[in-house]
């Protein structure tokens, strides 16, 4: 009992900074910045969520970064999970594997700033600048490293007789693959793909640079654009992020389930 | 002499390798090409030999050091204690699991936005707090001092990446065999007997994998310090990566920038290299 | 899905690489969609804030009235000025008309980036026009000023009759004051406390924005007659010196401070005066934001050595040479300055930079302070014009912040401001 209470005061200590922001979202400016701080005594109103709403650039924003988080993570996993696969199971030359798995790591190692500027050029001389789909596409580059190797774990905690004992029964990789091990590692796909999706959503220097209308632009950089050259629109800025908040946790409280079974390491021994 | 073979993993690799050279092998090039040109389009090392002389570079690089490994320790300490506190309880796990989730799902933007104003020395929830209770907060200046810019920094990030460490141990603890453990309660071993012992060195694959996942990230931090301090006061909060938007972006010396980038692009390899050995045996061990 | 551009390539890179552009336009294009054009077309990029927002109705109203596809397009303040150099230099024509910070315009308009633009009329103020020019004051014209902000010291009229004091002229006077408007007392655990002074000194545009009317004020100047950098003078090694004297009486972390934290303590009545702009004046009077509304007033910048001298702060329109609608950007950019059209983003909150605006009998009667305006607007100096000047703005700007900080002695950051910003000069000379 004693460490319930812990662990529920631990857990209500991390959280005040998102109630506070909640509160923000629904105060006046006044009351906003009033001494001593208002926890619980004023007088809610709804005058930065209409804001939002009404600035017109909401469902674009929104609707692009869905493309964008989804688009990328479908493809991330579509392009990673076999390369994890292979990787992990199939014949390499001595020391191949490891190679091109770090190979493949390595390019998280690339911090944004540096690759920015020559992805923008590139873009521009396919006159792919400012579209969705180009951004998902560096998306998805940004989420296969992660994908690879959090797969290649998962895919490594199987047991080696599961593979073995399918393709003496002469089944091909690839049936072996879909059939077989991914119905097992299913909660660690999910648990990659939520993470992976999450990331999308919130990106923003890339967002940035590589949009420039709304044709393109993400959710981030509109709540960005609440930072004004004189004040911050503390009450429009938390209204979006509350709103920007809400559809990731929702697929996180859906998959929360499977988030820890799948993070498991070591869960399915046979 | 046997006749080479392309290994058929190739084809399962292609894509993700595809992807991966035109995001990567490009921006590469092009970083090495304008890194060894001048603005003026002339071949020099003179991008190179500038970073030597460059004080701020260094301190950019002793605060993002500093940020990185401060961050990090915290973030795995307090991952583990909670995912042991979580853990050990009987009720209420999967609720407080969600709820610790929400400081990893804000976008970087807005949590650096808010923990902003919370910081704000007079206005702010923190100092207001401290007021409240009855002590004075006038020389607590977090992010607008110098001294302690730096801290509030981490303890930004440390707030809002503890959740994604404290899921990767709360998962492997629940896949730790649990006949060792019982096997070692029933000998007698006091609790902190059994987590030095047992817990933790079974626990070393996952806090690997945390560190360096989070470790890469760390490195390259830009959102929450750009929003936040904007690199200041004074210098005290400025990392690599803002040095490098700011000579890229607002000077526009790509030269500049990309010799920068290069640098710390070998360092991050070396760095990943040296963890990435950490992994390795254990993988190997479970596979076999 | 946006109309890809038919248009040219723009000035590229000579050694750019593009061995994937085939394989990778291919598959991407056909995802990418087709292309419909629809008529003129004007995309205008709107700084997030007040002036934006004016811009952005003048923009909607003007696609009614001439039948032209508007799209209002707004990026935030911080990353503003990396994207519009980005697209700029890059020609990729995503923008047709443009809002710049007067600071920023040399570093824009080199290279023939900007497109040229009829000199305005003589209706607008010399100081703001001035700043259009490229070469300052002799060359064309590339852009035309929109909104005219220069600085303005706001101060607490009421506690200064209260106390029988008048607004202070000189710096020295300002720090007197300073020191009597301050007080702190603690009543059944509540504290109140006032600051005489408030000022932002984080590092970059704010420290530099806010310390340039004391260093002009001391006789200093950052370059001399030939282009080389003299900030360590004795002048302006004094103004510094005065500047942390100011910061004793401000609240402590101000080296951290920005726009906002100064505004909110003026309006939370925790200040009694500050540097600040125009922007702000319409918050102080509004009882939803403010705790003061009616007792700030503005006084002309203080002097010392030289009379004071408000620091220039235009907003400008311009039209990247870039643009897919030269045309149409030109005549929007007329339109938008003419004068009626100014007079209702005055309405908006927006400085105008037309004299006959500023007399306009409508809005002298709405906005108290345009008398005060006017005359600081006439006299305002801008900051230097060099391409360099961002870099310029963040070397200088590091070292004012920290010995504002307290880690460096104004002798100090002022020498190291020096050899930063000698260094930054012989780089580009080259």
């Amino acid at each position: 009992m004693k460490r319930l209470v812990l662990a529920v005061l631990a857990v209500a200590a991390g959280l005040v900074p998102v109630y506070w922001l909640l509160t923000i979202s629904f105060k006046t400016e006044a009351d906003q910045f009033a001494i001593p701080p208002k926890w619980f005594a004023f007088a809610p109103t709804l005058v930065h969520y209409k804001a939002v709403f009404a600035s017109g650039s909401l469902e674009s924003a929104l609707w692009n970064s869905l493309i964008a988080a989804s688009g990328s993570t479908l493809l991330a996993l579509a392009a990673g999970v076999p390369a994890a696969y292979a990787l992990n199971n199939l014949k390499w030359p001595a020391g191949w594997a490891d190679s091109i798995g770090f190979w493949i790591l390595s390019n998280r190692l690339l911090p944004p700033i540096v690759t920015i500027v020559p992805l923008f050029l590139m873009l521009r001389d396919m006159r792919l600048l400012n579209s969705i789909w180009s951004l998902t596409v560096v998306y998805t580059a940004f989420h296969l490293p992660f994908v690879v190797w959090m797969m290649r774990g998962f895919l490594a905690e199987v047991p080696r007789e599961i593979d073995e004992a399918a393709r003496l029964d002469g089944a091909s990789p690839m049936r072996i693959l879909w059939s077989i091990l991914l119905p097992l590692v299913g909660p660690g796909l999910t648990a990659t793909a939520v993470f992976s999706m999450i990331a999308a959503w919130n990106e923003f220097l890339y967002a940035l640079i590589l949009t420039q209308t709304g044709a393109a632009s993400t959710l981030p950089v509109g709540i960005a654009a609440r930072v004004t050259q004189y004040e911050i629109k503390w009450g429009v800025m938390s209204a979006a992020g509350v709103l920007a908040m809400l559809p990731v946790l929702v697929f996180a409280a859906v998959t929360q389930r499977y988030l820890v079974r799948g993070l498991s390491l070591g869960a399915v021994k046979g | 002499m046997k006749r080479f073979q392309i290994p058929r993993g190739v084809w399962w690799v292609a894509p993700a390798v595809g992807i991966l050279a035109l995001m990567s092998l490009y921006p590469l090039f092009f970083l090495v090409f304008t890194g060894f040109h001048s603005i003026s389009g002339e071949w020099t090392i003179r991008n190179f030999t500038r970073m030597a002389s460059d004080r701020m570079l260094g301190e950019a690089f002793l605060h993002t050091a500093v940020f990185t490994v401060a961050a990090l320790v915290l973030e795995l300490v307090c991952g583990l204690l909670l995912a042991i506190l979580i853990d050990s309880l009987r009720r209420g796990r999967a609720v407080l699991r969600t709820a610790l989730l929400l400081p990893m799902l804000l976008p970087p933007v807005v949590a650096a936005v808010i923990w902003r104003l919370i910081y704000n020395p007079q206005f702010g929830l923190l100092n207001g707090t401290i007021r409240a209770l009855g002590f004075n907060p006038s020389h607590l200046t977090w992010t607008s001092g110098e001294g302690g810019a730096l801290a509030s920094v981490i303890l930004v990030d440390v707030w809002e990446w503890t959740p994604f460490v404290f899921l990767l141990i709360s998962a492997a603890l629940q896949g730790l065999p649990q006949e060792s453990l019982e096997a070692a309660r029933v000998d007698g071993a006091s609790r902190w007997r059994i987590f030095f012992d047992i817990e933790l060195p079974l626990l070393r694959p996952v806090l690997a994998l945390a560190a360096m996942l989070r470790g890469m990230d760390l490195i390259r931090i830009f959102d929450q310090v750009f929003i936040l301090t904007q690199g200041g006061p004074g210098f005290a909060t400025e990392t690599i990566s803002l040095y490098i938007y700011r000579t890229a972006f607002r000077f526009f010396d790509f030269g500049y920038a990309s010799a920068m980038s290069l640098l710390l692009l070998v360092i991050a390899t070396m760095l990943a290299r040296g963890l990435v050995r950490q992994l390795r045996p254990i993988a190997a061990r479970e596979a076999a | 899905m946006p109309c890809s551009n038919p248009r040219r390539r723009g000035v590229g890179r000579r050694w750019h690489i593009k061995p994937f552009s085939l394989i990778a336009a291919a598959s991407l294009m056909i995802a990418g969609g087709g292309c419909t054009k629809q008529g003129p077309k004007l995309t205008v990029a709107i700084n997030a804030g007040v002036e934006g927002e004016a811009l952005r109705s003048a923009a909607l109203e003007w696609g009614d009235k001439s039948g032209t596809q508007v799209e209002v397009v707004e990026l935030p303040y911080a990353n503003l000025f990396e994207k519009l150099l980005l697209d700029l230099t890059s020609n990729t024509g995503a923008y047709d008309v443009i809002m710049m910070d007067d600071p920023w315009f040399p570093k824009l308009a080199e290279n023939g980036k900007l497109a040229e633009l009829p000199a305005p009329d003589s209706d607008f103020i010399q100081s703001t026009v001035d700043v259009c020019r490229y070469p300052y004051k002799t060359g064309k014209y590339y852009a035309i000023p929109y909104v005219g902000n220069s600085q303005l010291f706001f101060y607490r009229k009421d506690l200064f009759e209260r106390d029988h004091l008048e607004p202070p002229k000189t710096w020295d006077e300002v720090l007197i004051d300073a020191s009597k408007l301050g007080f702190r007392t603690v009543l059944n655990a509540e504290l109140t406390e006032r600051f005489g002074y408030v000022m932002r000194a984080a590092p970059g545009n704010a420290a530099v924005t806010d310390f340039m009317p004391l260093f002009w004020a001391y006789g200093a100047d950052m370059f001399d007659a030939q282009g080389n950098p003299t900030v360590n003078s004795p002048a302006g090694v004094a103004a510094l010196e005065m500047m942390l004297r100011l910061g004793q009486y401000s609240p402590p972390g101000y080296a951290g401070f920005n726009a906002d934290e100064v505004a909110a303590h003026l309006l939370q009545s925790t200040a009694a005066m500050s540097i600040n702009w125009p922007a702000w004046i319409s918050a102080m009077d509004d009882p939803q934001k403010s705790k003061v509304v009616n007792q700030i007033d503005f006084a002309q910048m203080p002097g010392e050595r030289r009379p004071g001298q408000a620091e220039l702060g235009a907003w400008l329109l311009g039209a990247p040479s870039g643009s897919r609608n030269v045309s149409g950007a030109k005549a929007f950019i007329h339109w938008a300055t003419g004068r009626q059209p100014m007079k209702e983003a005055a309405v908006h909150g927006n400085p105008p930079t037309r004299r006959q605006v500023f007399l306009d009998p409508d809005l002298m009667e709405r906005f108290r302070s345009y008398p005060a305006q006017l005359k600081s607007l006439e006299s305002a100096r801008p900051r230097p014009r060099t391409p360099q000047w961002n870099e310029i703005e963040n070397a200088f700007g590091i070292a004012i912040s920290k010995a504002n900080a307290g880690s460096m002695t104004a002798q100090a950051a002022m020498a190291q401001a020096q050899a930063d910003i000698a260094a930054i000069v012989s780089r580009a000379g080259k």
